[in-house]
């Protein structure tokens, strides 16, 4: 039980880096806290489900599409929201004012098109994807079913949404250590006010953040219907707590962090499910709080503020 | 002499009966709430649908007889969306009652949005029409603001089921019982219910796994793990429909075979669950069997087709899907009708009195209407039923106890 949980833990912690790593992009660079990631999440996850009801399209290639979409709403969103609010006098706390509004929104029109009930994509979708993958480095046809790691079994589900937020997660990395853009996004989180001195086009920098963070929280909702139960237009709000709590964990601004914040989370949620399971869902909360008092720039909050 | 008298008494009644008409309100008030987004709405919108299309009926054929005015009156739905949020609800509840005074105050769907109104209806004086708020502990005898409507209280929907374990369950082979639950007041009280019969059994099936979790729960693969890992007999999951969906997909995910898995909502809301996990998660799987899946012989209102066809042409978008639910706003709508028409008078507790008098004697599409001394519904039950392949591509639903109700043998172990 304690292999099976820790490993669960670990998988299911992966999703949660995934699900947090584009709020703490967000914020990192704009200093703003996204109240509607959730919610972006969501309509990510409806996207898919749509993909698969009407095209009947695997939710691996939805992931790009999720991605691409959302990035590219990200652009024009970012140019009618942000820069305003990085005018007001405190821009952080205005955010979770108008984000909260935003949320609102989403949710309420999300529901008025497509109803308040319970929307899934059939479990196996992504154990085909998982067969095609591993049959292909095998040699052999393999099998859809769960998937058997290090003498364990878990579902083709929680392996794909690992090695998902595996990818992403370098992809981030890659993106903030390995292209020019990324040199000036770090710029811009370090210090706003220094890269608009040397001459950053720091809104089209944060732009670009800002449309990488909807298209990172789309791309999670892909595998929302399959890690979460199931999809509703009211999920966005609970995802957003856990994914606050994640970045927290992890350290403000800090991408990578989100990392470890998500590991730490999906680890101490599945051994407190296997052992407290009553309590399991305080746990978000507790740990914010523990870590607010007891570090309050999270896990790696020093390289943040250094970076 | 006798002619004048006769004639005398007849004039008075008329009389009375003209004024009583003109007293009477343009419209009587319900006054209710519902939960547009949020955990609960895909249990509430189908109440709230349902007990809107008996209204728009009703008002379509020129309202409905009130006996206390002696004539048809309109009726006027002030609805308030909660938002599945406990501490808005209290808020709108109480505007139901202060600021809009309605006339018959009905709580939202569910246990846990039903256990806010109950004390404010009770301090207000004011009869809660609970519609399919179960939670045991709202019906008490210090109490008499309480009435619930189309739904059986929670410590009676498990009856058959612990029954049918503890009676043909060890014929079967059943002798472990793996019980998961959500920590909520409907399926907490389903929980300690099947616990305590269980073990007051003496059939010799005993609980080797009995877990609580969060009511907001939508992972199960490790808890899974841990039930395979108690080797059970029978895995009883209660949960609401978004637990089931997440539990029986993680299920199904996660390759582990149970020999009987037991949830509530397959047979509650069959539609949501097969569009969300197809059909084959369903097979084999042991559920209630409620008023969706068993057509009750009713004596009032549409029959259960005719009700069904209604339902379809009148949300013929199918955001929201046809199953119990919507017939228990219905049946409320029902109840409430009849309520009216024998009732002398408005006032709360008379209208009590009135709903408490069609008790035993009200055969509704959920079934005999049927309420114990402190309001809570215990003439509708829920026998025990599992979902089977039938023919083509669908699924039917075989009722297993009681035997007297049964058509058909479990199937067990679950292929």
């Amino acid at each position: 039980m304690f292999t099976y949980s820790l490993l669960a833990g670990l998988l299911f912690g992966l999703y949660f880096s995934l699900i947090g790593l584009g709020l703490n992009l967000v914020f990192g660079v704009m200093r703003i806290v996204n109240l509607a990631h959730g919610d972006f999440l969501m309509l990510g996850a409806f996207l898919a489900f749509w993909l698969f009801t009407l095209f009947a399209l695997n939710p691996v290639p939805a992931i790009a599409i999720a991605f691409l979409a959302f990035a590219i709403v990200g652009l024009p969103l970012y140019y009618l929201l942000v820069p305003r609010l990085l005018r007001a006098k405190d821009p952080e706390m205005l955010s979770f004012i108008l984000f909260f509004g935003l949320s609102q929104v989403i949710e309420a029109v999300t529901t008025i098109a497509f109803g308040t009930s319970e929307r899934s994509i059939p479990g196996d979708q992504l154990g085909h994807a998982v067969a095609v993958v591993a049959g292909f480095f095998a040699g052999h046809k393999v099998d859809t079913g769960p998937v058997e790691l290090l003498g364990q079994t878990f579902p083709a589900s929680w392996v794909a949404s690992g090695v998902a937020s595996g990818c992403a997660v370098l992809l981030v990395y890659l993106y903030l250590y390995r292209t020019r853009l990324g040199y000036l996004t770090r710029a811009v989180m370090d210090n706003r006010e220094e890269a608009i001195a040397t001459g950053i086009n720091v809104h089209r920098v944060s732009a670009v953040a800002f449309g990488i963070g909807l298209g990172l929280a789309a791309a999670a909702g892909v595998f929302a219907p399959f890690m979460l139960g199931s999809i509703t237009p009211a999920m966005g709000a609970e995802v957003t707590v856990t994914s606050f709590a994640v970045i927290v964990i992890g350290s403000l601004g800090n991408p990578l962090g989100t990392v470890l914040g998500g590991i730490v989370y999906g680890i101490s949620y599945v051994f407190m499910q296997s052992y407290y399971s009553s309590w399991a869902n305080l746990l978000p909360y507790v740990l914010l709080i523990a870590i607010l008092l007891v570090r309050p720039s999270g896990l790696l909050g020093r390289r943040v503020r250094r970076a | 002499m006798t002619r004048l008298a006769i004639l005398a008494a007849l004039l008075a009644s008329l009389t009375t009966a003209a004024v009583r008409a003109a007293d009477a309100p343009a419209e009587i008030k319900l006054g209710t709430l519902y939960a547009s987004s949020g955990r609960f709405a895909s249990i509430s919108m189908p109440v709230h649908d349902g007990l809107k299309l008996w209204i728009d009926q009703k008002n379509a054929d020129g309202g409905v007889y009130v006996k206390a005015f002696n004539k048809k009156i309109p009726l006027k739905l002030i609805a308030y969306d909660d938002q599945s949020n406990t501490a808005t609800a209290a808020t709108l509840y109480n505007q139901l009652i202060t600021q809009d005074k309605v006339d018959v105050l009905i709580a939202d769907s569910g246990s846990v949005l039903t256990s806010i109104a109950v004390p404010i209806a009770r301090d207000h004086k004011m009869l809660l029409i609970d519609q399919t708020g179960t939670g045991a502990n709202f019906f008490t005898p210090d109490n008499p603001y309480i009435a619930l409507m189309a739904d059986p209280v929670s410590s009676v929907w498990p009856k058959p089921l612990a029954d049918f374990l503890t009676h043909d369950g060890p014929g079967l082979g059943i002798k472990r019982v793996a019980m998961l639950y959500a920590t909520n007041d409907f399926t907490g009280t389903q929980a300690n219910t099947v616990r305590k019969l269980i073990k007051e059994s003496n059939s010799g099936v005993e609980i080797v796994f009995d877990e609580g979790v969060p009511t907001e729960t939508s992972n199960y693969t490790v808890l899974l793990n841990n039930i395979r890992a108690s080797n059970p007999d029978a895995v009883l999951h209660l949960g609401y429909a978004s637990n089931d969906i997440a539990f029986l997909r993680n299920v199904q995910d996660s390759g582990i075979k149970f020999k009987f898995l037991f949830c509530i909502y397959p047979g509650v809301e069959t539609e949501l669950l097969e569009k969300n996990l197809g059909r084959k998660a369903l097979d084999y799987v042991f559920t209630y069997v409620t008023s969706s899946g068993m057509a009750y012989k009713n004596e009032f209102g549409m029959s259960l087709k005719e009700y069904k066809d209604a339902w379809q042409k009148k949300y013929a978008d199918s955001k929201v899907e046809f199953g119990f639910n919507s017939i228990a706003g219905y049946t409320t709508g029902l109840v409430l009708e009849k309520a009216l028409s024998v009732a002398t008078s408005l006032d709360q507790l008379e209208l009590r009195k009135a709903i408490f008098s069609l008790s035993g004697n009200l055969k509704t599409l959920d079934g005999t209407f049927e309420l114990d001394a402190n309001g809570g519904q215990i003439g509708e039950f829920t026998p025990v039923g599992q979902f089977v392949p039938g023919e083509g591509d669908h699924l039917k639903l075989l009722t297993l106890w009681p035997h007297d109700l049964a058509s058909g043998k479990p199937v067990y172990p679950r292929p």
